[in-house]
């Protein structure tokens, strides 16, 4: 792609782009519908599937727009009969010996051929094959990719996303012609740690999640965009969540969402499978000594601690957006408080690789020590009162005189309060690049929670 | 009948598959002038000649080489296609049976003209018979000095690799020949934005047929106007044609350009046998079917052939006498193409088992009375919209045999009423 702009039209109106731009990424991009499968920003173009056709003055045929580059003087039709009927015979291929089984498949309401249809489907009995190839319907990929042949439609990109992705050719196509199909090497697994990605990238319900699998129509989701928790990369994702009215709200997915300047497009499997955190082992009530109490008991309690203890060292979680940790650096220095977070605990040198996954599995360490919070590990002696902001190492630390606001349950014997999870609230966390990115509410839980910034304010009041 | 041989020179000398016997009938006599020349004039030498590929698509070989003499980073790389699997072709496998060192020394010149020292020798599979003579007249030729690291004593250094392909016919294709030589599968490349060389391992690489580089001999050794005094203007030279089917003597018999098709049937291939002409595939099952009448004004050249509409292809010419099923035969070669489709392109992958099946349900009186409508209609979706140019020749092979000789796919129609 040149720097240079040059002109040309889609559908008669004049346009403005870098010269050599590939064409379908400038429709998409730009509000256009085009119908494709096998491109993708991130494989670009293989050419195969033969849906992104467009016309293109001076050629005699109409030609793939994933394919075509743009330069001066570019004349495009999207929308012209011929191309409609170029569609329709295409999608009726696809189909020929499509399982056509929508009903059950976890795809529907999000898989390109079933969108096409809507607009390109011929919606005539007796136009699709009676006697279909048989496939097989659930191939076990490995790392909860499982595979159903019949819906595959040989676009590739599950391929091309370990030829050129990962760079570790996991996939292949075998067989030929419309017997073709999508397979590991005999008696391989899948093992790259960001194999379900190509869940994310299969445009049609054959590669689907054994996680997701069943569990929920997509039309129930609703989806968020967030920022994965899991470690300093900060992943941006979409929450996939349902929120039916008088019950629980539940999470069922991540899916990564696309940030050149992050994740690109792309998420780990562990980062993705982190979504179950939200649901296991909360704390939703406030407890001392094991016994339930309430709010107006626990704000008093805390009160009492506090005048009582000279020496108070608080504990904030690096996973705490930026504007809650400085709500937190506010309170301790009001309290002459010692404040902490400690990174060592954090640390997962197993976990690092060169393309993601980082060492530091925690999303705000970079915005703690941007705001110069220490992060190393602090005395505590039997005097010392100890306040904890959802710290890691707060689990390790035995001592009587301790709250703890945590989202997660831990072994403690004091005062414990339920705190919102980073789903619950939001605001602002900091990469290991130094990119600062705004993660948004996503869930407000059946029952109000607080969040570290309430707390504060709840509490401050009273002191 | 005017006779030639520039190719087949040697085809009847009995024993010329051993090196000593081929080097006194004058096999690798070009390579020992040939440091005495610069690459460059070779190359202008074949450019000249108008020397058009032999692999079917009938290119002209000598643009192909110019995009060789520009500067890269990287080493060149010349792979000959061998994997002839076309069906109804079978020339280049004649050459190596018949005259291995001929192919060997045009490997040399070529090499040398175009600057690259590594040549691949893509062998179809199945050719057990010919990869052991070829590597046993590649041994020989290492033995005696015109391979290896230092040519008759010039450092001059060409290896030959031959690679054995996998029985598929897309392999055949050139970037799908270079895919498989890379160890993937094969599946052919969508095709460059402007013209360059095609590259194997991100190395600039000249792909040539068999049969192309076995005629670049005579053009080094006689000259472009030695070559160009046969032929056509536009189709200079001759080429290896050969005739399967009815036909009382089938084989491989050289031609120039611009004879006439009924007369090299009769002089080569002794007339039809048990009938009357029906039709011929002209250049491999790929190119769409001539019937009698054009079959009669047919010359063998690539001008003449696309005026009728086909395409002379390589030049294997399958004949068809009138005790042909016309239904049965397009069902033959469906077959194949549905077995061989590389199943990348949507149109491709389903069309071809698409038109079979249809076929088929002809042939067993089972099929709706608009399958001709549809077969010609699958084919215009398979035709100029897909990757290669495999699914298109399906589209002429049907367009082919359906408007040629709708008649008797109208017979396999009659009183069906259904859907
Ligand atoms: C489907 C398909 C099959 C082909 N098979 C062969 C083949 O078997 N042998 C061959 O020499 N060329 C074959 N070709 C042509 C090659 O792609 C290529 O054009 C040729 O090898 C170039 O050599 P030439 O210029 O010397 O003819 C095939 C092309 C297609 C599209
Ligand atoms: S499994 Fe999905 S992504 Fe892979 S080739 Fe099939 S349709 Fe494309
Ligand atoms: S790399 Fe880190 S931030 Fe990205 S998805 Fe994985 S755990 Fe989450
Ligand atoms: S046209 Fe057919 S053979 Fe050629 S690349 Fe496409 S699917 Fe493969
Ligand atoms: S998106 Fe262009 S051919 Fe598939």
């Amino acid at each position: 792609m040149s720097s240079k702009m040059v002109e040309f039209t889609v559908n008669g109106k004049k346009l403005l782009a870098f010269e050599g731009l590939n064409l379908l990424k400038y429709l998409l991009d730009n509000g256009y519908n085009i119908p494709h499968y096998c491109y993708h920003d991130s494989l670009g173009a293989d050419g195969n599937c033969r849906m992104c056709m467009v016309e293109i003055k001076g050629k005699k045929r109409p030609q793939i727009a994933c394919d075509t580059l743009i330069k001066e003087g570019l004349e495009v039709n999207t929308n012209t009969p011929t191309i409609k009927r170029l569609r329709e015979e295409i999608l009726q291929m696809q189909l020929r010996n499509h399982p056509v089984d929508c009903p059950v498949c976890d795809k529907a309401g999000e898989c390109y051929l079933q969108n096409y249809y809507m607009d390109y489907g011929l919606y005539k009995e007796g136009k699709h094959k009676k006697q279909k190839i048989k496939k097989s319907k659930n191939i076990e990929f490995g790392r909860n990719v499982v595979y159903d042949e019949e819906r595959c439609i040989l676009c590739k990109r599950c391929v091309r996303f370990f030829a050129n992705i990962t760079k570790t050719n996991e996939l292949g196509v075998i067989k030929r012609a419309n017997h073709s199909t999508i397979s590991t090497a005999p008696n391989q697994k899948l093992q790259s740690q960001y194999a379900m990605n190509i869940v994310d990238l299969c445009p049609v319900g054959a590669l689907l999640s054994s996680d997701f699998k069943f569990k929920q129509r997509v039309w129930f989701l609703q989806s968020s965009p967030s920022i994965c928790h899991g470690c300093t990369k900060n992943c941006n994702i979409t929450i996939d969540y349902s929120s039916t009215k008088f019950q629980a709200e539940r999470i069922y997915r991540y899916k990564a969402r696309r940030n050149e300047d992050v994740n690109g497009y792309f998420i780990c499997d562990e980062g993705r499978l982190s979504y179950k955190e939200y649901h296991t082992n909360r704390v939703t009530q406030i407890e001392y000594k094991n016994s339930i109490i309430d709010f107006k008991e626990a704000i008093s309690k805390i009160g009492i601690e506090i005048f009582i203890h000279k020496d108070i060292v608080i504990l904030a979680s690096p996973n705490l957006y930026i504007e809650e940790l400085e709500s937190i650096i506010k309170w301790s220095k009001k309290l002459n408080a010692r404040l902490y977070s400690p990174l060592e605990c954090y640390k997962d040198k197993e976990f690092a690789d060169n393309w993601l996954k980082e060492e530091l599995r925690v999303a705000n360490a970079y915005g703690v020590m941007a705001l110069e919070i220490d992060t190393s590990t602090p005395d505590i002696s039997s005097d010392t009162l100890l306040i904890n902001f959802d710290h890691k190492l707060a689990q390790d630390i035995n001592t009587l005189h301790r709250i703890d606001f945590i989202t997660h349950s831990i072994n403690s014997q004091g005062l414990i309060l339920p705190l919102a999870s980073w789903v619950q609230s939001s605001r602002h966390l900091i990469n290991s690049s130094g990119i600062k990115q705004y993660a948004p509410k996503t869930l407000v839980a059946n029952k109000p929670i607080l969040t570290v910034t309430e707390w504060i304010e709840a509490i401050g009041g009273d002191i | 009948m005017k006779e030639v041989k520039i190719v087949s020179k040697r085809f009847d000398i009995e024993g010329i598959n051993h090196i000593k016997k081929a080097i006194e009938h004058g096999a690798y006599s070009t390579i020992h002038k040939m440091f005495d020349k610069d690459p460059k004039t070779i190359v202008d030498e074949i450019d000249k000649s108008g020397l058009r590929g032999k692999g079917g698509g009938g290119a002209p070989t000598g643009a192909k080489w110019k995009l060789m003499l520009q500067d890269f980073k990287l080493p060149k790389v010349l792979v000959i296609n061998c994997d002839e699997n076309e069906p109804g072709t079978f020339k280049d496998r004649q050459i190596i049976s018949k005259d291995p060192h001929l192919l060997i020394e045009g490997i040399i010149l070529t090499s040398y003209a175009i600057g690259a020292n590594d040549v691949y020798i893509y062998i179809r599979g199945e050719y057990h018979q010919w990869q052991n003579i070829l590597q046993k007249a590649c041994d020989e030729a290492y033995l005696q000095g015109y391979l290896g690291k230092n040519i008759l004593g010039s450092k001059y250094r060409v290896d030959i690799t031959i690679c054995k392909g996998a029985g598929a016919y897309i392999c055949g294709e050139k970037s799908a020949l270079l895919e498989s030589l890379e160890g993937k599968r094969g599946h052919p490349r969508l095709k460059p934005h402007q013209k360059e060389p095609e590259w194997y391992f991100g190395r600039p690489t000249l792909v040539n047929n068999v049969e192309t580089i076995a005629t670049v001999p005579f053009i080094v050794e006689n000259g472009a106007d030695a070559y160009k005094e046969y032929g056509t203007s536009k189709s200079p030279g001759s080429m290896l044609f050969a005739m399967s089917g009815h036909i009382n003597n089938p084989g491989v018999y050289e031609a120039e350009f611009g004879t006439s098709m009924m007369e090299y049937i009769e002089y080569y291939g002794g007339g039809i046998k048990g009938g009357n002409l029906k039709g011929v595939i002209p250049g491999g099952a790929s190119t769409p079917i001539l019937n009698a009448t054009e079959v009669a004004k047919a010359k063998l050249d690539y001008e003449s052939i696309k005026e009728l509409g086909s395409s002379l292809g390589t030049g294997g010419m399958i004949v068809m006498n009138d005790s042909v099923n016309m239904v049965e035969a397009l069902k033959n070669l469906l077959e194949f193409y549905h077995h061989e489709s590389c199943g990348q392109c949507t149109p491709c992958r389903e069309g071809t088992a698409w038109v079979d099946e249809i076929v088929e349900s002809m042939l067993r009186y089972s099929a709706s009375y608009n399958s001709i409508e549809q077969l010609l209609q699958i084919g215009q979706t398979m035709n100029g919209k897909t990757i290669c140019v495999f699914a298109p020749a399906v589209s002429g092979v049907i367009d082919g045999f359906v408007k040629k000789f709708r008649s008797e796919f109208e017979e396999y129609l009659r009183g069906v009423c259904n859907e």
